[in-house]
């Protein structure tokens, strides 16, 4: 079969043979679209981001912007409140990657065990049901749910279980050290359905005999569980963990629907200081947010290639 | 461990119906699915407490309890019929996404298409890019740049203004899904249409389009469930309320009397999200059968 193909190839190649180097180019054709949207959208406000980062360029201030070096860089590794922001994105980012990698994981063992195929679907639908409301509507959701006044949550705290009553009920969003832990709660809801088919798809790509041949052998299901089931979904780890520190540092829809432009507050990580910078505070110094964007970015690749060195195949 | 392992074999234990392995074997399959109904619950209920926050009287709504008193159906009609700002800013949600939708899976399937089953210099290079723009916090860091394009070329407060840096935003994903896809069809069938004569271009609309279909549903769904929801970009570049979509007219509103009582935004939530849900449960199937045919092995 695969002789024939080739065979097929190389004559319709030679029929071809003196428009043989235009084709090649003319195939480029297909990915001009995407070119046009990724230069204009993506690559040069990245490149003028840098440039506007070496200058100190303030869209509300009358005086043309100038070049003064490395500046901002040195400013913004000196200011607390990007540190402390820094700080905040890497304590968010501690306490949700865990859970969302592996409450999906074990979810995933469950139904990939229900038999009943009918039964698989609906599972597999309802858990969806989040990855099908867009982030920022799920963001808005749960500013609701955690209401201090009619939020369910303190409701049924409070209402229902008696556990709190409405003088010291849980503050979960704003000002309190309830608020990160609460945005990655919401985050590991949102996640659960889609990271569990993640998961789901590795599974099936295991084959059956490898759990059976460990059967035989006498292992119980924690050991095939450690044994088959964690070294065959190993390079799904890694990509998920990556992408997902890559979100969680730098989150900032939820950080403004839920928090807001508070500097006082445990949301207001180096992202919004970010976005304040540059469209709120003063007259909008945006090239040191600039600035500040790309030492986050820098750092965050930092972690992502230590990620991948640590996660590399040791054979 | 006996129980465990009896999970997987539960049908040929069928017959030994009386026996005390039996019992465990029903015990730990009882057990499967409560926790997944469990977590069927979780993910649930968020969902269904707006809709019952929808159909609240208004001053049910403001005492904490779960259950209303007294029920009212008619903040649905209220929107309609009162709201007619809300109304706008829904026709801009359903403009812009399903603008977007259309330009990025075009684009998505042009490019995925070349990048498998076309010959083309520099493949290596285009694939290498759009997997590292993965990793790279782009919309974050591109921000400032793009307020200043659209300021500059005047696409501040436009609907345009959105659409366009809105195609960006899952371009990358979207052209690795549909190589994904492309790759699960075999080389041949493009091979044997280029000897029947068919252009490339024909090649792909009439053969490999319809072969893919189950990856564009895939597709067409991230597409919409990403641009229907963008808030990040739609706060920054519109400040006039009547160019600004739904996600961020209930993201800046905060529930009070009035106007806006809380069951009016539950229901302005609810319309806002069912689109999306009305159009994950008619697509169900391909969908499903798309993440399966290689939508989530980029």
């Amino acid at each position: 079969m695969a002789s024939t193909s080739s065979t097929v190839t190389s004559a319709s190649a030679r029929r071809w043979r003196p428009s043989r180097i235009l084709n090649l180019g003319v195939n480029w054709v297909y990915l001009v679209p995407a070119l046009f949207f990724f230069v204009a959208y993506m690559l040069y406000p990245l490149l003028q981001v840098v440039y506007i980062s070496f200058t100190d360029y303030r869209y509300l201030s009358r005086e043309p912007a100038t070049f003064i070096g490395l500046k901002n860089f040195a400013d913004a590794l000196a200011d607390p409140i990007f540190l402390q922001g820094m700080l905040r994105a890497a304590t968010f980012t501690a306490l949700f990657l865990p859970g969302v990698i592996f409450i999906p994981l074990f979810l995933a063992v469950l139904v990939d065990r229900v038999e009943n195929p009918r039964l698989a679907t609906l599972y597999r639908v309802i858990l969806l049901i989040p990855a099908v409301i867009p982030g920022p509507m799920i963001f808005v959701l749960w500013r609701w749910m955690y209401d201090f006044e009619i939020g369910p949550i303190n409701s049924i705290l409070v209402n229902y279980l008696h556990l709190f009553t409405p003088r010291n009920a849980p503050q979960w969003i704003g000002d309190t050290p309830l608020a990160l832990p609460g945005v990655a709660i919401m985050s590991w809801w949102w996640g659960l359905g889609y990271h569990t088919m993640f998961f789901l798809a590795g599974l099936a790509a295991i084959p059956r005999e490898m759990f059976e041949a460990a059967r035989v052998d006498g292992a119980n299901e924690w050991q095939m569980f450690w044994r088959v089931t964690v070294p065959r979904l190993r390079p799904m780890f890694l990509i998920l963990v990556v992408l997902r520190f890559g979100t969680a540092m730098a989150v900032i829809d939820e950080f403004l629907i839920m928090g807001g432009l508070n500097r006082g507050m445990p949301t207001y990580t180096w992202t919004v200081y970010m976005w304040h910078l540059a469209f709120g505070l003063g007259n909008w110094p945006q090239g040191y947010a600039a600035s500040i964007g790309w030492l986050g970015a820098a750092a965050m690749l930092i972690v992502v290639a230590a990620l991948f060195y640590i996660f590399r195949d040791r054979d | 461990m006996e129980a465990t392992r009896s999970v997987e074999s539960v049908p040929t234990h069928e017959a030994a119906a009386s026996s005390p392995q039996r019992k465990r074997v029903k015990f730990s399959r009882i057990l499967l699915h409560a926790t997944i109904i469990f977590f069927c619950i979780v993910v649930v209920l968020p969902v269904a407490w707006v809709i019952l926050m929808s159909i609240k009287s208004i001053p049910d709504a403001y005492t904490g309890e779960l259950f209303p008193r007294h029920y009212d159906f008619t903040h649905y009609r209220y929107v309609f019929e009162k709201m007619p700002n809300v109304l706008q800013n829904f026709a801009n949600s359903i403009i812009v996404t399903f603008s977007t939708v259309v330009i990025t899976c075009t684009i998505a399937v042009l490019a995925g298409y070349a990048l498998v089953h076309l010959r083309l210099p520099g493949k290596v290079l285009v694939l290498s890019l759009l997997v590292g723009s993965l990793f790279f916090p782009t919309r974050i860091v591109s921000l400032i740049g793009i307020w200043e394009i659209q300021n500059a070329i005047g696409l501040i407060n436009t609907r345009i203004g959105l659409i366009l840096p809105y195609v960006t935003l899952n371009l990358a994903l979207s052209i690795l899904i549909m190589k994904g896809v492309f790759e699960t069809i075999s080389h041949e069938i493009v091979e044997a249409a280029k000897i029947d004569g068919a252009s490339s271009w024909r090649t792909l609309w009439q053969i490999m389009v319809p072969l893919a279909i189950n990856g564009v549903v895939v597709l067409i769904i991230v597409n919409f469930v990403t641009a229907w929801g963008e808030y990040l970009l739609a706060y920054t570049l519109t400040n006039d309320q009547s160019v600004r979509t739904l996600p961020v007219v209930l993201a800046t509103t905060f529930g009070g009397f009035g106007e806006w009582a809380w069951p009016r935004l539950a229901a302005i939530y609810i319309m806002a999200i069912l689109p999306g849900i009305l159009g994950f449960a008619i697509a169900q199937q391909w969908y499903m059968k798309g993440l399966s045919e290689g939508a989530l092995k980029f």
